[in-house]
């Protein structure tokens, strides 16, 4: 019994140790984030000697994060509204229905699972649909980065979603698109969530598509900005480190409060096996 | 009769245009630019001329291969992909070990060790350049406080030690990810097959050789194949940290591929992204075939 305990403080130790490698690093950029410069650049644990919260208004007014912040928020909202809509009505027919066209459907998008986008001629296209440097073209170009997972993970779950349902709302005389937004879509809900909160992050963290698609500031999304600024502030580390704060923030917070499917969506591929 | 019934209800029911929005989507902004890169790399495709690019035959191809930072670029992606992967398959598996054992504060340590993976690459890229600064770096600090000063150096800015740095980098922020694929895994292993290993007398390196790691399989072949791609495209970290520097030490594909793209050099550019899309679906289909192979087996 002793041997057991004993055994079970070592191993809490060995994780202990382990998290200060991930806990260390972040708690130095926050402790920064709220000192004076010369403070900030000795990257230390101590506490602040006096408490500079002007450092984050200052970011936010040389940094421009305002406008990423939005630029970011509409960004963000369209790829995954568009992502969730339409991946779930394709996933929906792709795994009912059993044909040619489905088993193509298929294919081409595991396709989407492997290979890089290729981003030059992606340019070259934008260029030519008169789209680069818009927001219309970085939601696309993202959405149909995203969409190959979408549309994985959601066939795995409808699958398991009984088919008498559609047929009893078939005989209730329901056209196809309200049969599946008022019967299939709300039972996806829990899958749902995993997959909302995935692509959310994953058009918020994007960061190679608009560094090649917006070359104008105005545009910059806070991965973008947080780069940019770190190029014209790097000496003084308080303002850098309170510019990651509060990248990073609204991606922690959501990550804290929806973690069970968070972890769901790296999973997803794995149970599918 | 009712057979009938069904393939109407089928056509009727599962209409084909509910999977157009996405299939046009992805269709114009991805599969496209595939078929284009194919075209483009054979031609002088370049900014100034964008509209008017000239069939140039295996030109770029030729030249990629006699161009010493293509090939030091190549290197440097392949030594990525592969020492990282080791890194975060290895990593990733203890990490998950260790929180499926007796230790305390289980949900805690899950929350810390995922948390990486949802940061921006950018931010933790910054966050690395102050672990790894010269003076005052983080890094630099602890060695001299535990007397090994005379290791103190300029960790990205000497071409031997930047590549290292990035790779620590990755699987600082991948390894948290894999632990949970494998978590999952190990949680499906019924405690059935350890209680009867552990009364015919096995020892629990016996167990972990023949029940944990072969019914972990389908996890190794997720967490190899995501994280061999995922090295190969490795772009942002590098970016942020070295931009390819010192001199090319540090260049790989994908940072050299915007350094063309910034020049102009759109063709040559097309070329070097068609290669990358051709050596990661090959990767991709081998790693997967070989281990989904292995799987079956055991």
């Amino acid at each position: 019994m002793k041997k057991k305990t004993l055994g079970s403080a070592a191993l809490t130790l060995v994780a202990l140790i382990s998290s200060l490698v991930i806990i260390c690093p972040l708690l130095i950029v926050i402790l920064g984030s709220f000192k004076d410069a010369p403070e900030a650049q000795a990257f230390n644990l101590a506490l602040p000697s006096s408490w500079h919260f002007e450092n984050f208004s200052v970011v936010i007014d040389k940094g421009n994060m305002g406008q990423a912040f939005m630029n970011s928020m509409i960004i963000t909202l369209a790829v995954t509204a568009f992502v969730v809509v339409a991946g779930s009505l394709n996933a929906f027919v792709v795994s009912r229905k059993k044909c040619r066209f489905t088993s193509f459907v298929y294919y081409l998008f595991l396709l989407g699972m492997i290979a890089p986008i290729q981003i030059v001629t992606t340019y070259g296209l934008l260029q030519m649909l008169n789209l680069t440097g818009t927001f219309v073209g970085v939601i696309c170009v993202e959405a149909a980065l995203q969409m190959p997972w979408t549309i994985f993970t959601l066939s795995g779950f409808i699958k398991n979603v009984p088919k008498e349902l559609d047929e009893a709302a078939f005989i209730d005389g329901a056209s196809p698109l309200r049969m599946f937004f008022s019967i299939i879509f709300p039972l996806l809900k829990p899958i749902m969530a995993t997959v909302v909160v995935t692509t959310a992050m994953g058009a918020w963290n994007e960061f190679m598509v608009p560094l090649y698609f917006f070359n104008s500031a105005s545009k910059w999304t806070m991965p973008l900005t947080v780069y940019n600024f770190f190029g014209q502030y790097s000496s003084n580390w308080n303002y850098v480190f309170a510019d990651l704060v509060l990248t990073a923030l609204p991606i922690t917070i959501l990550y804290l409060l929806c973690q069970k499917y968070v972890v769901a969506g790296a999973t997803a591929g794995a149970v599918k096996g | 009769m009712h057979r009938m019934e069904g393939i109407v209800n089928q056509k009727k029911f599962y209409p084909n245009y509910f999977t157009y929005p996405a299939i046009i989507a992805f269709f114009i902004f991805y599969c496209i630019p595939i078929g284009a890169s194919f075209v483009m790399s054979f031609s002088n495709w370049n900014i100034k001329r964008i509209d008017s690019p000239k069939f140039v035959g295996l030109k770029n191809f030729a030249r990629l291969f006699q161009d010493d930072y293509f090939l030091l670029a190549l290197k440097n992606t392949v030594l990525f992909a592969v020492v990282t992967m080791v890194g975060i398959v290895v990593l990733g598996l203890l990490l998950a070990l260790l929180l499926n054992s007796a230790v305390k504060g289980k949900a805690f340590f899950r929350t810390v060790f995922y948390l990486p993976a949802v940061l921006s690459l950018i931010v933790v890229g910054i966050m690395f350049k102050a672990v790894f600064k010269l003076d005052g770096g983080i890094l630099n600090q602890i060695l001299t406080a535990i007397g090994l000063s005379g290791l103190v150096h300029d960790w990205l800015g000497d071409g031997q030690s930047a590549m290292w740095c990035i790779i620590f980098v990755q699987i600082w922020k991948w390894s948290g990810f894999a632990m949970a694929i494998y978590l999952a895994g190990l949680q499906g292993i019924s405690s059935d097959y350890y209680e009867a290993a552990t009364i015919d007398g096995a020892t629990k390196w016996q167990q972990f050789k023949n029940i944990t790691l072969p019914l972990l399989a389908p996890a190794f072949t997720v967490v190899i194949t995501m994280n061999t791609i995922g090295g190969f495209k490795v772009f942002e970290q590098v970016y942020v940290m070295t931009n390819g520097g010192p001199g090319n030490a540090t260049q790989v594909l994908n940072t050299y591929i915007y350094k063309e793209f910034s020049k102009g050099s759109l063709g040559r550019s097309s070329a070097m992204s068609l290669l990358l899309f051709l050596m990661i679906a090959v990767i991709a289909v081998v790693v997967n075939k070989g281990l989904t192979k292995r799987e079956v087996e055991m």
